[in-house]
This record gives structure tokens, C-alpha cells and sequence, in this order.
């Protein structure tokens, strides 16, 4: 899925992030940046620190050394809690917080109107879901698709999905893929974390390669060079 | 309080208890229970423990009055915090906030008991009550912040995800400590429940051992029922509260704790 409109503006941009923890080095200087309404994928073995750098973009951690900007701004700079509003983020086994979807979407924004909850059901490919159903009780692919709809629900203009379909069989997998590039395809920037860039590659217009913490390589998904397992 | 009648032991008396000290290491001895020294270490311990005790409180509620009295419970407190709050060591500063906990507990519930008239403010009263009142305090505290921590452990997800969806510590913090108090909190609560059904509590008893007045004795019991609930409420609350602001940092993430 190559993008064709020229360079677009920088979303992320990282500088030197370092990131050591218990005496281990995590991360190791890397810079690079993250362009608004592409699917960027973070690529490397496990281990590599892709997780860790993820969450440095909503501020669930903290670089050791070197910074973060979210439209050229570091992050320290701004809220938090706007911070996190505007980058969205979905875990891999995406825990589920109440005991009915409706609820579940409204996690973030509890004054959501049920036309607004029914509308991000319809993003996800779930408004054939029965209501009364326990979230906890969906399969993988209906979680991971209404955590996209309760991340959506507070209005980011970038989701992080700390890989997204890797717990999934291949139907589930393929459902989450859909709804992922139809939510690109309105305007939507991604960040997201594979061990798989071959799976990744569908999706993703950059690929940061991550190994033992220090960025090996980037660009087209087609082109990087990725060892995987290496 | 009533006059007493009742026949309280003499030394003789305890000496002669002790016999039954020695029925308990007789039976470890035979059984083989290897547990004879560790016994007649307890039973020793118990002794000068209470003796020194009972010296220092003749002393206080002949000389030392009010002031001393407090004191005593200040001393009480410390060391409370200290066990309470090496309950949860995986909490940054379990310590402090199980003192501020117990403290305001036992400010309040026997601030609130001398103010009302309800009690004496005589040290014969203040220092057996508020022992009462520190040693509940020490206990729930000790429970909610230990709850705290093992909600933190248990829901480190759960917490995550409500602060990635932009909500305060406060508010992502919210089901796993209502979680935590009421685990912590149904003890106290059940042990009102059954007061005088399964447990004639202490203060009942000793009462009417002094030879007071059953119906008098559960007066005083109803009263220390209803302080210990507050206090255990409060200490509990307290604590876990200041825990939550000590499990964020300034840029409201989830601390790593200790494991």
C-alpha cells in the first residue's frame, strides 16, 4: 500500500531515545520519525524493545535519555491526558473493563450518545453484536475490534497496536486487518508492533526494524531487511 | 464502672496456673512436637511482657496522667505503622501512609468519643480503648495496603488501558481499589455482624469478670463495636488513598513496584 502524496508531516519524532532498565539497555539511540496517516510498523524479534518504544509514544514510559515530539512538540510538553487522548493505543490481549459492549466503548468518553456508540460499533464491523453479551466473553478478534471501538470512542488522530492480530487465528486476524485499513483509509494514523513484518507488510507503509534495541533498518516494508527470529 | 467483687488471681494463683503451661509442654514432649522450648519461651515472654506492661500502666495512672496517656497511644501508633505498613513493601512509602492512616483513625475515633462524653478521658480508659482502636486500625490498614498491592500486581492491564484512554490515576484506579477495600473491609464488617453470637469480645468480657453488669458490659461493648468500624473504615481508606498517589508518577504512569 505505497503512499503517493508526497512527504507528509512528521508525527513522532524520535531523538536519540535510549531507554535502560534493571542495569539492561532496551532501547539504544534510536532517531527516526513516524508520518501522519501512514501505518508505520515497528518490526524485530521479541526482545527487541518494540513494545517498549510504543509506549513511550502515549507516555506509559519514559526514555532514559533523548525525547519524544508529537507534532513537534516533546511530549513532556503537553498533557498527559490530552496526550493520550490524541494517540490511542490498543494492547495486544486488550483487557476488558465492563460488563456490557456498550459500557466497554464508553470507557473513555462516558457521555457518548448510543447513535455515537452504535456508529463505532459500525467501525469495527460489530454493530451485529448483541448488546447484552459480556465483553469478556467475545472471542479474541470481537475484543481486540471493540478495544479499537473504546480507543476510537475519545477521538485520537493516531492509534498504537501493540500487535494486533498476532493472537488471532488467521479468520479473526483477517477481520482486525480489515477494520484497521478501513479506519487508515478515513484519515487515521497507526503505529503498530510486529514480530511478523511479512504480515505487517500488507498493511504498512514504513517499516522501523528494531534489533536488540537499536534500529537496523527502515523504509519500504518491501525492501527493509528483517531477519526474523535473527 | 461498677465496684468489683469478682475474685481476680493472686501471684499464687498465676503460679499455679502455670501448671497448664507445663500440661502444653508435656504434651509437645510426648507427642514429640519439638515444640517444649519454644513454650516455655512464650509462656516467660508473656509473663515479663505483661509485667512491664502492668508497671508501666500503674505508673501512668498514678503519675503520668492525660499527657501520658497519649503518649502511650503515639507509641502505639508508631509501631502500628510500622507492622501495617511492612505489609505491603512493594508500595513506595507503605510506611508513612499507614501512620497517616492509623493516625487520623485513631484521632478521629477517639477525638470523636472524649468530644461526645462517651468515654472518660481518664488514662484507666484512654489507653485500654485506643489500644483497642490502634490495633484495628493496624490491622485494616495493613490489609488495604497489601490489597493495594496485590490489585496492582493483578490489574497492571486493566489499569494501563484506562490511563491509555486518557483518564486520570484516580480514575483508572477506581474498580481495583473498591476491589481492595472491601476485601480488606469485610472482615470488620463481618466480625460486627456476629458480635456476641460466635465471640464474646473482649472488652464485654473483661468487664463482667471485673464483676460490672452484664447489661452495663454490652453498652461498652456496642460502643467500642461501633468505634472499631469507624477506625477500621478510616485507616483502611486513608492509607490505600495515599498508596494510590504514591503508585503514579508525575507523568501518571503506573510505577513499576517491587516484587
Amino acid at each position: 500500500m505505497p503512499h503517493t502524496d508526497g512527504p507528509a508531516p512528521e508525527l513522532f519524532t524520535l531523538s536519540e531515545v535510549t531507554f535502560v532498565a534493571g542495569g539492561r539497555s532496551i532501547l539504544d539511540h534510536v532517531s527516526d520519525h513516524v508520518h501522519e496517516g501512514h501505518v508505520t510498523a515497528i518490526v524485530g524479534p521479541s526482545g527487541s524493545g518494540k513494545s517498549t518504544l510504543l509506549r513511550m509514544l502515549n507516555r506509559l514510559e519514559e526514555p532514559t535519555s533523548g525525547s519524544i515530539r508529537f507534532r513537534g512538540i516533546p511530549l513532556p510538553e503537553l498533557d498527559v491526558r490530552e496526550l493520550r487522548r490524541r494517540v490511542g493505543m490498543v494492547a495486544q490481549h486488550p483487557a476488558m473493563l465492563t460488563g456490557r459492549i456498550d459500557d466497554e466503548v464508553r470507557v473513555g468518553k462516558p457521555d457518548l450518545t448510543d447513535g455515537e456508540v452504535d456508529s463505532l460499533l459500525v467501525r469495527v464491523a460489530l454493530f451485529h453484536i448483541e448488546r447484552e453479551r459480556r465483553p469478556a466473553d467475545l472471542s479474541g478478534g470481537e475484543q481486540q475490534r471493540l478495544a479499537l471501538a473504546r480507543a476510537l470512542a475519545v477521538g485520537p488522530e493516531v492509534l498504537l497496536l501493540d500487535e494486533p492480530t498476532s493472537a488471532l487465528d488467521r479468520k479473526a486476524a483477517e477481520s482486525v486487518d480489515a477494520v484497521i485499513a478501513s479506519l487508515v483509509g478515513l484519515g487515521l494514523s497507526v503505529v503498530l508492533v510486529s514480530h511478523d513484518l511479512e504480515r505487517a507488510a500488507a498493511l504498512t507503509h514504513d517499516a522501523l526494524v528494531l534489533d536488540s534495541g537499536r534500529l537496523v533498518d527502515r523504509g519500504d516494508p518491501a525492501r527493509v531487511t528483517y531477519l526474523e527470529g535473527g | 464502672m461498677g465496684s468489683t467483687t469478682a475474685n481476680i488471681p493472686t501471684w499464687l494463683g498465676v503460679a499455679a496456673s502455670a501448671t497448664l503451661v507445663l500440661i502444653a509442654i508435656l504434651i509437645s514432649w510426648r507427642e514429640r512436637l519439638g515444640l517444649e522450648r519454644e513454650v516455655a519461651v512464650a509462656a516467660l515472654r508473656a509473663l515479663v511482657q505483661l509485667a512491664l506492661v502492668g508497671a508501666l500502666l500503674l505508673f501512668v495512672f498514678d503519675r503520668g496522667g492525660l499527657p501520658a496517656a497519649f503518649g502511650w497511644l503515639v507509641i502505639m501508633v508508631v509501631i502500628a505503622g510500622f507492622v501495617a505498613g511492612g505489609r505491603a513493601r512493594s508500595i513506595p512509602q507503605a510506611r508513612s501512609h499507614a501512620w497517616w492512616g492509623i493516625g487520623v483513625a485513631v484521632t478521629m475515633t477517639m477525638g470523636l468519643l472524649l468530644v461526645l462524653g462517651t468515654i472518660d478521658a481518664v488514662p484507666r480508659v484512654v489507653i485500654p480503648v485506643g489500644g483497642m482502636v490502634v490495633s484495628t486500625a493496624m490491622v485494616t490498614a495493613g490489609l488495604g495496603l497489601q490489597r493495594t498491592a496485590d490489585v496492582v500486581d493483578d490489574q497492571r492491564a486493566r489499569i494501563e488501558a484506562r490511563l491509555a484512554l486518557g483518564l486520570s490515576p484516580r480514575e483508572a484506579f477506581l474498580e481495583p481499589y473498591r476491589t481492595a477495600m472491601r476485601t480488606a473491609l469485610v472482615p470488620s464488617v463481618d466480625t460486627t455482624k456476629v458480635v456476641g453470637l460466635i465471640s464474646l469480645p473482649g472488652a464485654m468480657t473483661g468487664l463482667i469478670l471485673a464483676g460490672v453488669d452484664p447489661w452495663d458490659a454490652i453498652r461498652y461493648q456496642i460502643v467500642v463495636m461501633y468505634m472499631l468500624l469507624g477506625a477500621a473504615f478510616m485507616a483502611a481508606v486513608i492509607s490505600a488513598r495515599l498508596a494510590q498517589r504514591s503508585l503514579f508518577d508525575d507523568a501518571e504512569r503506573l510505577v513499576r513496584t517491587l516484587q
